[in-house]
């Protein structure tokens, strides 16, 4: 019966029996195959391509070069020491996400979570963005930030401070990316935090208000410990998440000096520089490297976090 | 529901300090609600504007509401085109996967392998590992798929949320309810669309929804892999009417809206599906 490490075991009865029977493996197989060959295979070989010279040219020999691109990439030059500053942008990028997109997320749930008039009508506007996907989030933002006359310059303007915005000094740059990054994804933290309050019991509010707790004690001792599953997929998925985000960097900035974070070097290394001009004449093991680097860096990160979190839940749900 | 419960035991309070919160409620709500609003409120009256109009006064309304800048646009850029295209691409890639992977999350789901457990945690293990953005495009340039729809649609035959999702969905069906189902001598595959599909329907649709907004929405796929103009979706397609006309806003505002407001209105229509794609086992811990 043993077929390889896969045994049907029971109730192939119930379909046929003899080949017919092994019906359920014939067709689990397409769509299995296809997640090995497109999605395991590639992410595995990431790893090997990076001690590659890959260039993306079709025809073109790959020679096995050991190290020299991790060395590149993080010793080598002025060029390792933009990669360096890219690192440490990506992490503030995604401590600034993450941390607000949370708190905001978490205070849109509870603000929403109270049966008041116009509940639904906020909901869906707070996650309307979530859909739009980045080509159409950017290119309303970029027609948002016009640095001439703009809504958002003349506000600024208001209060008589004048920027660029968008095409001002890189730092300045950077936070408006991390503002509509939050603004196009606040809505996912927002409907995890609603979905996780849904399963606290509204008796324990009832109990509780009898005992005469008031609005924060309420939050403080009931909602906010019971929300902690809810609140560590979100905690974790925004650290995730913004590690590796920068496809809004591409619609709305550009490869700007000063600017990158790692996932846009590794795109611009490995496919050009700009969206307009993709040749696949660059260098893909160099990229690989860059993309095995930016994956350790998530890893770190989200074991720590995931560590944190672990000992939160322990200590709130035993 | 907490949330009516809340809202009644708050009515037995003092009026006065119901009044008060109600009050701050709507003005906290209302002040984010501008961050919201405001852009899309900019792109509508930008995109019936003059350029002229446009370059004196961006933030005001426009004089008169034609259709001058739509029609520009339209006539401007391939834009039925790359309708066509992400239709094409999101319809076949989508069916696609979801036809795959429910026969993928059945077996696993009703334990028919030994080590199904294991091939779910393969598919959780996805979620977390590296891009595969290189050697996948090495793949698919040496497969001579490069720049074609074929080789387009292959990146989108695989979701492991999508498998977890429906894996999720199929092991709360009883078994007892599966087998009195499956009508004696019943043929597996018969025995999936007959039954299982229609069983299972809620969690397709999720999955269908959530899976299809993904390569809609994709951007950085057909930049990487098509370079011909006729093959692009609608959001490679948007950018590169921007890289042209990027100046000109009117037109680029009127195209954006032109291309966004049927996906606002198919989300208000499927809202629940959506949300419930992207908290799917989410709250579990």
């Amino acid at each position: 019966m043993k077929t390889g490490p896969i045994v049907i075991v029971k109730r192939n009865y119930l379909f046929a029996r003899g080949w017919k029977s092994a019906a359920p493996i014939f067709l689990f197989l397409p769509g299995f195959l296809a997640y090995l060959l497109i999605a395991v295979g590639p992410s595995l070989a990431t790893a090997v391509y990076s001690f590659t010279d890959a260039t993306g040219i079709r025809g073109i020999a790959i020679n096995w070069i050991g190290f020299d691109n991790y060395h590149e990439f993080l010793l080598r030059g002025a060029k390792s020491r933009d990669n360096i500053a890219a690192l440490k942008r990506t992490v503030t990028f995604s401590f600034f996400v993450t941390i607000i997109q949370f708190g905001l997320g978490l205070l849109f749930a509870v603000l929403l979570n109270q049966g008041r008039k116009g509940t639904m009508l906020f909901r869906t506007l707070f996650f309307m963005p979530v859909i739009l996907g980045v080509a159409i989030q950017g290119l309303i933002w970029k027609l948002f930030l016009l640095p001439r006359g703009g809504p958002v310059a003349q506000a600024l303007d208001l209060v008589g401070t004048s920027s660029e915005l968008l095409g001002g000094p890189p730092r300045s740059a950077l936070a408006w990316v991390i503002v509509v990054q939050i603004w196009s994804n606040v809505g996912i933290t927002m409907v995890i935090f609603l979905a996780g309050m849904q399963t606290i019991p509204p008796s324990l509010y009832e109990a509780a208000r009898i005992d005469g707790a008031n609005g924060w004690q309420l939050f403080r001792n009931i909602t906010w410990p019971l929300l902690t599953p809810a609140a560590n997929t979100n905690f974790l998925l925004n650290i995730v998440g913004s590690l590796q985000a920068w496809q809004l960097f591409l619609v709305l900035i550009g490869y700007r000096p000063g600017t990158q974070v790692l996932g846009y070097l590794v795109f611009a290394e490995g496919f050009g520089q700009t969206s307009g001009s993709v040749t696949s004449a660059f260098r893909q093991g160099y990229a690989a490297a860059a993309s095995v680097a930016l994956f350790m860096l998530v890893l770190i990160v989200a074991l720590a976090a995931n560590f944190l979190v672990t000992h939160r839940e322990k200590k709130y749900l035993g | 529901m907490t949330a009516v419960d809340a809202a009644r035991s708050d009515a037995r309070r003092p009026k006065r300090r119901v009044k008060a919160g109600t009050i701050a409620w709507y003005v906290i709500l209302l002040a984010f609600s501008v961050v919201y609003i405001g852009p899309l409120l900019m792109l509508v009256t930008t995109s019936f504007k003059t350029l002229g109009e446009f370059f004196k006064d961006p933030t005001g309304l426009p004089e008169n509401f034609g259709l001058t800048n739509f029609t520009y646009a339209w006539e401007k850029a391939n834009f039925a085109q790359y309708l066509l295209n992400s239709t094409l691409y999101t319809v076949v890639a989508t069916a696609i996967f979801v036809v795959t992977s429910v026969f993928v999350a059945f077996p696993i789901a009703r334990g028919y392998f030994k080590g199904g457990q294991f091939l779910l945690t393969l598919y959780l293990i996805a979620l977390f590992l590296p891009p595969a953005l290189i050697p996948q495009f090495q793949l698919i340039l040496n497969l001579g798929l490069f720049n074609s729809r074929t080789g387009y649609i292959l990146l989108f035959l695989v979701n492991p949320i999508g498998i977890i999702i429906l894996v999720n969905y199929m092991k709360s069906i009883p078994q007892e309810l599966v087998e009195a189902a499956a009508v004696d001598g019943c043929g597996y595959y018969r025995f999936m669309f007959k039954i299982v599909f229609p069983m299972i329907r809620p969690a397709i649709a999720t999955v269908t929804v959530l899976h299809a907004i993904g390569i809609w929405n994709e951007l950085i796929l057909p930049t990487i892999y098509l370079t011909n103009d006729n093959l692009y979706p609608v959001t490679r397609g948007l950018i590169a009417f921007e890289g042209l006309y990027g100046s000109n806003w009117p037109a680029l505002a009127a195209a954006v809206l032109m291309l966004m407001t049927p996906m606002l209105l198919l989300f208000l229509y499927l809202q629940r599906y959506i949300i419930s794609g992207l908290t799917a086992g989410a709250v579990k811990g």
